[in-house]
């Protein structure tokens, strides 16, 4: 089912938690709220399920106005950081809970029950386990019976809170292939919350990019990765170099020096900032585009040379990943003077980074380069 | 070396500590013991040689004299009805308190503990003031013919108030210490408030609960100065057991008072065996042994 998200606004003890959030959710895609702690990801979560309402702002799950419905009226499946298995009864119980609590007019009969029950552990991969405890189970399996558990009442949408979050770093790589082949398996709208940007490039459809309460951006993947649309974006995803430089007339001047970058814009004009990503720099002996500097520091490792570029006359450094075979012939050395042009820049005046309010996708001059 | 050195825990220190904490160590528990024997011990034997110095026929018939079955049945009523009210009044104080957030939960929270600090027996005293016969509702009362004070209701409401704090105490921690996320579970899969109390808290307070509940009765059956102030001490009508016990004694009537006391004494040995049962079996579920 599709989830319309109009201009939400959650406030908890007079602090906003979320400030005019709009998100559309299209029916039977797999999205991800992405953000780092206190971005309001999981507020919104909690919005879509009915766990807390919103001050202002309403939420529509296909045409129905879900807005003040209760969480069990909005019939969605949850899972929670910690899974909340319940502790006193068994896989099979903690599966079946959602339905055994129906009215006994809606209630299936209990040779039904334990077909569904038995069916959903078969999807989970955990058949013959329905006589265990949370207790007696891995972190992995506990996850997977909440998932179960949640699957169980036909959710009209699926929200995970974190769901990887408590699992160790095999696992959770498991984990995460298993949960896309399932999506794409049922097909259930779904929605889940992570702090962990490589999950959500991952695994989702769309990712949601949050921070401070609002939406920075909302993309495929490869969208918000390649062209973030905001200064937060740019810095969240990716490993970025930020290097705080005045514009005159198109002109780049880092702390009083020249840098020949190539702009497209005359718009910005003032104190600013670039935003590089370390694997958009290309290590070059062509001066045109490129930032001069002095190579400080090499690592090569798994594949990649990572180098400490400190600029000419600033106090700046740039770090730059570059492939490890393009340039081993060329004998990059400590002390060695290069020139790194990049193939993207973000170029945002200095005040949005400042004034987050006002920072959108519309406001924040976005310049892409010329190479 | 003492044999103190070889218990897994203290052989794991270095041995020159061991050897030196080890003979402080005796003379600490030999205190400590010779004190608790002489504090508690040995009083509660000497409750028990008392009660049976005149043989067993004395102590059966000091304890089915109609005035003490008369006590000790009022003692089992009032704590029927005081307990359960107390239970009911705890989970539902320590629900609202450990999940959901409101204004004056702080306040709620000092009331419940206002009967641990003010003594029993200005307890009582408030009781008198509010409901005897020169107190604030005194002549309304006796207008509709209603009596509290030296009655059944007064002792009730007086051992309510005393016990009020046991069973709230110790399941605040519990719920707290549990948070909401089964509840939240429970009810975004469709269970109504009664179902998800039902099937998901009180499974996880059951423990907790039952250790307070053993507390409050201990002491709502124990319950002396609060009591001994509303109930007026008329013989086989308010007198409950603790106070038929200092009747007993003031009348030079050792023997039948300790009978009388000895019962008391085994109730509190039974609590104390369940108590320590509860801790030793449940100790996760229950906040109090977490604590200790």
């Amino acid at each position: 089912m599709d989830v319309k998200i109009r201009n939400i606004r959650k406030e908890f003890k007079g602090l906003a938690a979320l400030y005019d959030v709009s998100l559309d959710i299209r029916s039977g895609e797999l999205i991800a709220l992405l953000g780092p702690s206190g971005s309001g990801k999981t507020t919104l979560l909690r919005l879509i399920a009915g766990l807390e309402f919103p001050n202002r702002g309403t939420i529509h799950f296909g045409d129905r106005d879900a807005s003040f419905q209760s969480v069990q009226e909005r019939h969605v499946g949850f899972v929670f950081q910690q899974y909340a298995l319940f502790k006193h009864m068994t896989v099979f119980d903690n599966i079946a809970f959602g339905l055994t609590v129906r009215p006994r007019a809606e209630r299936p009969a209990k040779a039904v029950i334990r077909e569904k029950v038995m069916e959903l552990l078969d999807l989970v991969q955990l058949s013959g386990l329905d006589r265990r405890y949370p207790a007696q189970l891995s972190g992995g399996q506990r996850q997977r019976v909440a998932l179960a558990r949640a699957l169980a009442i036909d959710p009209t949408v699926l929200l995970l809170d974190e769901p990887f979050g408590a699992l160790d770093a095999r696992v959770r790589k498991d984990l995460r292939r298993w949960l896309r082949e399932l999506h794409d398996a049922i097909h259930h709208t779904t929605v889940f919350v992570t702090h962990d940007q490589e999950e959500a490039l991952e695994l989702a459809d769309r990712v949601v990019v949050m921070s401070n309460g609002k939406i920075e951006q909302v993309g495929t993947p490869l969208e918000v990765y390649d062209q973030p649309a905001t200064p937060f974006v740019y810095g969240f995803l990716g490993s970025t170099n930020v290097l705080p430089v005045t514009v005159q007339q198109g002109q780049v001047f880092l702390e009083g020096f020249e840098i020949p970058l190539a702009t497209t814009k005359d718009s910005i004009s003032g104190p600013a900032d670039i935003y590089i990503r370390a694997h958009d720099l290309e290590v070059t002996d062509n001066r045109q585009h490129a930032i001069p500097g002095v190579i400080r520091m090499i690592r090569r490792f798994s594949g990649q040379t990572r180098l400490e570029v400190r600029v000419p006359s600033s106090t700046h450094f740039i770090s730059a990943e570059v492939p490890d075979d393009r340039y081993a012939g060329r004998d990059l050395e400590e002390g060695h003077k290069v020139f790194l042009r990049p193939r993207h820049f973000g170029l945002f005046p200095r005040e949005s980074v400042f004034e987050i309010e006002a920072a959108s996708a519309d406001t924040a001059a976005r310049l892409s380069v010329v190479s | 070396m003492t044999d103190i050195a070889y218990r897994g825990h203290v052989a794991r220190r270095p041995p020159e500590a061991t050897m030196e904490r080890s003979s402080v160590q005796r003379l600490v528990i030999a205190a400590g013991l010779l004190f608790l024997g002489i504090v508690l011990f040995l009083p509660l034997a000497s409750v028990f040689f008392e009660a049976f110095r005149q043989g067993i026929d004395h102590y059966v018939a000091s304890i089915s004299e109609p005035d003490a079955l008369a006590a000790i049945r009022l003692t089992l009523m009032v704590a029927v009805v005081a307990v359960p009210l107390n239970m009911a009044f705890g989970v539902v104080a320590s629900w609202a308190i450990a999940k959901f957030e409101f204004r004056g939960k702080s306040f709620l929270i000092t009331l419940i503990d206002l009967p641990f600090s003010v003594s029993p027996v200005i307890a009582g005293l408030i009781y008198v003031l509010l409901f005897g016969a020169q107190g604030f509702l005194g002549p309304w009362l006796s207008a509709h013919n209603i009596e509290i004070i030296f009655a059944l209701p007064g002792i009730v409401l007086a051992t309510m108030f005393v016990t009020f704090p046991f069973v709230a105490r110790e399941l605040i921690p519990l719920m707290q210490e549990q948070g909401t996320d089964e509840e939240e579970a429970a009810i975004s899969l469709g269970a109504s408030g009664w179902q998800t109390f039902r099937r998901i808290t009180l499974p996880n307070i059951r423990w907790g609960l039952l250790y307070g509940v053993l507390l409050c009765n201990a002491r709502a059956m124990g319950e002396f100065g609060a009591v001994a102030v509303v109930s007026g001490k008329i013989r086989g009508i308010t007198n409950t057991m603790p106070l038929q016990v200092e009747i007993l004694y003031n009348e030079y009537n050792f023997a039948a008072a300790f009978a009388v006391a000895s019962l008391l004494a085994l109730l509190a040995l039974l609590t104390l065996v369940l108590k320590s049962f509860l801790e030793w079996r449940y100790g996760d579920h229950i906040a109090a042994a977490a604590r200790h």
